[in-house]
């Protein structure tokens, strides 16, 4: 040994009596069926594939390989998902209106009663959550009905509310050179948070027996209590733009119904027809689209063309439908279809990165667009969708991670509780929105039956004897395989069952050479029974 | 029969050969010339670290597979060497502490008959024998200085640990050898 590296006060002799037994003890060499290790079994047959040189590359270039691969794969489902994103953007814009509605008179295209003597007045039917869908929908139809010359435009409404942004662009389409009035109806409609604005910023304002308005206290767009979301400042803030602004809107109806109308922003009130008529705050009650008309009838209003008396009676009605793409916007802002394409979308990219196949990276791309274009007029709670989105996340990886089903039921259980927390409180705008329980249950019980299906086949496996094919020998499957006996059998040796080594001793009690073949016919603990083949 | 056991547990056992991995001919002919000088010495060492011959064929194969794996990896191939012989100690000594859980073997206690070479060569000399009385970590040290013909530095490297580490256990492994074989040889110095 080199002594110059040791240090002081090593056991020098002992060190020599090692080094000399060390050196004396080289022996026993390799044996040769050690040195034909198991890389020829796993030799197999090359499997050539495109690119596979960057494998054979210095420095591991199938990392790099694979990691392009994935981000070209998820730069084109971006791409695909983000071009979309611009389409639905672009046809709902706010300029997209004047492709709806030309600019000129048009002879009515849609659900027309043509009557052409008498006045016309243009209706708008609305259902569903306020949204961009609806503003553009509205002014649409109002920018139609001026350049037509109706004689009025009437919105039926039932809402649950909406976004702040639509509500606005449909409180300002609301002051046209026409009257407008909004019926809250038919009977066992709402017109709730954002809903309430809008009633009360047409001219006019019509409800059915057994409708409501009112519940229209700001909350943050996660539908949490803006005190909690924004701070106090920023709470305090929308609360009084919120009551200005409904201050400002019950004023120009009637100074009575003033702190009335405050009082469903400030204490989400909501009050049912004969009680907003009580307060003045709407002009009356009215169970029919005609009867509506009727009441209009010679009512003077103020619209931005001047003071104007409203002729509406034996008034010819137009209908004005949305189009096919308005409608199936509008159908996203379904809190169960938003949640459902969500879950959707979420489930077929994380499908994608484990298995890509681009189709369905991209379908689910889209359904995630969807279902935040969706999403964006609903009061969406930020923790149920990380819950979903993490419940989905585990049920993927259980087949991953050594859990043991754990995983499964944990995905399961908080898929459950974010669906149930997917929707926050409702709020001025947002409508109250839940998942229903049917959907929820429908979905849980589809994962549950995956991850049963899946630890089922993990259980299978890992209860299947070893295959020994691969030079890997387990205790299992050995019986029935040829060996080749290692160390003479007299009666007991070794002998080579694939490439492992095993005591075993002939079952006759002969003897066997080395090198001869034998059969594996049984076996004792970990010896094994063998017979001799020739 | 360790072997088999220890076999049964090893990952080797439990990651089976996948598809993916199999490379053409022309790649494993290259792995094969840089471990094929590798073997005898790691044997021996296996042998030394373990005292039984079918672990020590066990733990030879199992770090041959695992460098097969790992080849493609390797950016330094010419530390081959020195990288086969870390995952050879590694491997030798998930098997040591797996061993430790089960039972364990003293090499007085083997009947000579039994045929291990390494036992064999071990009992031959009274301190051969009292190896068996040093910690798993200890022996570890010994091997690698005596039959691995190591320098301190090369051990602290197969090991992954300091230098000072590999001095102080080098240190006392000898001592405790010097106490086993004194009682048996009547104090001679």
């Amino acid at each position: 040994m080199n002594d110059s590296e040791l240090n002081d006060g090593l056991d020098l002799e002992m060190d020599r009596r090692l080094t000399q037994f060390a050196r004396g003890t080289r022996e026993p060499a390799l044996p040769d069926e050690v040195a034909e290790l198991p890389w020829t079994v796993q030799l197999g047959t090359p499997r050539r594939k495109p690119f596979d040189f960057l494998s054979n590359l210095p420095g591991g270039f199938s990392g790099f390989r694979r990691t392009a691969f994935s981000l070209a794969r998820v730069g084109a489902t971006l791409a695909v998902a983000g071009s979309f994103l611009l389409v639905v953007g672009g046809s709902n814009g706010s300029g997209s209106a004047a492709d709806i509605v030309p600019p000129v008179p048009t002879p009515h295209p849609i659900g027309v009663v043509a009557a052409p003597s008498g006045p016309e007045v243009v209706i708008v039917t609305t259902n569903g959550v306020v949204d961009d869908v609806m503003a553009d929908y509205i002014a649409g139809a109002v920018r139609r009905a001026e350049s037509d010359g109706a004689a009025a435009v009437i919105i039926e409404l039932n809402t649950p509310g909406g976004s702040l942004d639509a509500m606005s662009r449909i409180d300002t389409s609301l002051h046209s050179k026409i009257p407008t009035i909004v019926w809250v109806g038919p009977s066992g409609a709402m017109a709730a948070s954002a809903g309430t604005f809008i009633t009360l910023s047409a001219n006019l304002a019509y409800m059915a027996s057994s409708t409501s308005i009112g519940a229209a206290s700001p909350v943050a767009a996660n539908g949490a209590d803006i005190s909690t979301a924004y701070g106090q400042t920023e709470a305090a803030k929308t609360m009084s733009i919120a009551s200005t602004t409904m201050r400002a809107i019950a004023q120009e109806r009637h100074p009575d119904a003033v702190a009335w109308a405050v009082a469903t922003v400030e204490s989400a009130q909501s009050y049912s027809a004969q009680e907003a008529l009580a307060a003045k705050g709407i002009n009356g009650m009215a169970d029919s689209l005609a009867d509506v008309l009727a009441q209009a009838d010679g009512q003077t209003v103020t619209t931005s063309a001047g003071q104007v008396v409203v002729h509406t009676k034996g008034a010819a009605t137009v209908t004005v439908n949305e189009d096919v793409i308005q409608s199936f916007l509008h159908t996203l802002d379904d809190p169960n279809i938003a949640f459902i394409l969500l879950v959707l979308g979420v489930l077929l990219v994380v499908i994608e990165l484990f298995h890509p196949t681009l189709v369905m990276g991209i379908t689910g791309a889209l359904c995630l667009a969807l279902a935040f274009y969706g999403s964006g007029s609903l009061p969406l709670n930020v923790l149920g969708v990380v819950l979903v989105i993490l419940g989905i996340g585990m049920l993927v990886l259980e087949p991953n991670l050594p859990s043991h089903g754990l995983f499964a039921i944990g995905g399961v259980v908080i898929f459950i509780v974010g669906a149930v927390a997917f929707y926050g409180s409702p709020g001025p705008y947002l409508p109250s929105a839940v998942v229903a329980w049917p959907i929820i249950i429908t979905m849980a019980a589809a994962a549950a039956a995956y991850g049963l299906l899946l630890v089922g086949m993990l259980m299978r496996l890992r209860r299947q004897p070893i295959p020994v094919g691969a030079g890997l020998v387990g205790i299992d499957g050995v019986v029935g395989k040829a060996a080749r006996v290692e160390k003479d059998l007299s009666p007991a040796g070794t002998v080579y069952v694939g490439r492992e080594s095993w005591s075993a001793r002939t079952k006759d009690g002969s003897a066997a050479a080395r090198g001869s073949n034998v059969k594996v016919v049984g076996q004792e603990g970990l010896t094994l029974i063998v017979e001799k083949l020739d | 029969m360790f072997a088999k056991e220890a076999y049964l547990t090893s990952d080797v056992v439990r990651t089976s050969v996948r598809p993916s991995i199999v490379r053409d001919r022309a790649f494993d002919a290259v792995f094969v010339s840089a471990l094929e000088p590798e073997l005898p010495m790691a044997y021996r060492l296996a042998g030394y670290l373990m005292a039984d011959q079918a672990e020590a064929q066990d733990a030879v194969q199992e770090a041959s597979v695992r460098a097969w794996r790992g080849w493609g990896n390797l950016r330094e191939r010419d530390r081959f060497h020195s990288w086969f012989s870390q995952i050879l100690v590694n491997v030798c000594r998930t098997r040591l502490r797996q061993r430790s859980k089960r039972r364990t073997l003293d090499v007085d206690e083997v009947d000579l008959e039994s045929g291990d070479p390494f036992r064999a060569s071990l009992a031959r000399d009274a301190i051969g024998r009292a190896l068996s009385s040093l910690s798993r970590e200890l022996r570890m040290v010994v091997v690698l200085r005596y039959w691995g013909e190591l320098s301190l530095a090369e051990i602290a490297d197969r090991l992954n640990i300091p230098v000072g580490t590999v001095k102080s256990r080098h240190h006392a492994a000898l001592q405790v050898l010097r106490r086993r074989i004194e009682p048996a040889e009547g104090g001679t110095r």
